[in-house]
């Protein structure tokens, strides 16, 4: 009721509205490829975007394969040099660790079938 | 009926992520948003990059649009928050200039001046600050309510009635204008 008579206030105009309205009135602007411009520039943002993650990992990875792969080797390196005593003490320590993987896997799944329902 | 539309490309843009709706969108409204800048701005060229500004960020925030209130305000809301943003990176770009010895033009000269046909409307402008401006521009070209314009520039709505006031009385006394003269 309130807003009925505060929009019944506003419509209610004098003179001076009118003036006023007359004076701001302005032709229409013609689109003239605005409209098409922007919705290019949203598809060109939107596949820079998308291939924004792919192209940043193939340059990641090319840079990082060359220190990665020394990485390795040298993990290779240092198990050989440790007593095989230490090693299977080790293993033994984290009996846990088949449970966690397949916790992960399982998570893994619930996480893509959720995303899967979402699209 | 032209709400119900808008409301329903905004859903098939956000949805499907739709750039067709959302240009169609554009098309509808495009005129309103570069008059609303070219008002407030006073440069034509300022004013449609501001708009193409606009429409990026309308398009990134379209899932923030709640339908309660018209597009058009929504929009307007959007182009005045980009106009006060480049206001304030340029007034910075000033300050940086003005550090290493360059001048700008003052904010009152930029107005107005820029275009070689002064018109009876960019007069009545130049006696008005900028949230003037916005407001009375949002009420009387772009015709939005007083709740409207509350929204779009988060002003509660009694301000938004006071700064209309204001601007008017601010338009009487500079232009002498007695009440019997209107219309």
């Amino acid at each position: 009721m309130t807003s009925k008579i505060i929009n019944m206030a506003e419509r209610i105009k004098d003179a001076e509205d009118r003036f006023l309205e007359s004076i701001f009135d302005s032709a229409p602007i013609a689109d003239d490829g605005f409209s098409t411009a922007i919705v290019r520039k949203i598809r060109r943002r939107f596949w820079l975007r998308r291939l924004a993650l792919p192209i940043a990992a193939a340059i990641g990875g090319a840079i990082a394969i060359k220190p990665l792969a020394g990485l390795v080797t040298a993990a290779v390196r240092l198990t050989s040099l440790l007593p095989q005593e230490l090693l299977a003490a080790t293993a033994a320590l984290i009996p846990q660790a088949p449970m966690i993987v397949l916790g992960a896997m399982l998570l893994a799944a619930f996480l893509l079938g959720l995303r899967a329902l979402d699209d | 009926m032209r709400n119900g539309d808008d409301h329903q490309l905004v859903v098939r843009a956000v949805s499907a992520q739709d750039t067709a709706a959302f240009g169609e969108l554009v098309r509808r409204h495009q005129s309103q948003v570069r008059n609303f800048l070219r008002k407030l701005t006073g440069d034509m060229a300022t004013a449609d990059d501001l708009s193409q500004d606009c429409f990026m960020h309308a398009w990134d925030k379209l899932q923030t649009f709640s339908g309660r209130g018209s597009f058009i305000g929504w929009l307007l809301k959007i182009a005045y928050t980009t106009f006060l943003q480049s206001k304030r990176k340029s007034k910075r770009y000033a300050q940086i200039l003005e550090q290493v010895g360059h001048k700008m033009e003052t904010e009152g000269q930029s107005f107005s001046a820029q275009s070689e046909e002064v018109t009876d409307l960019d007069k009545l402008l130049a006696v008005l600050d900028d949230e003037e401006r916005a407001i009375m521009i949002m009420s009387y070209a772009a015709g939005l309510s007083h709740r409207e314009i509350s929204d779009a520039t988060s002003m509660p709505v009694g301000t938004v009635k006071s700064v209309i006031f204001r601007g008017k009385q601010k338009i009487r006394t500079s232009f002498d204008i007695k009440d019997h003269q209107y219309g």
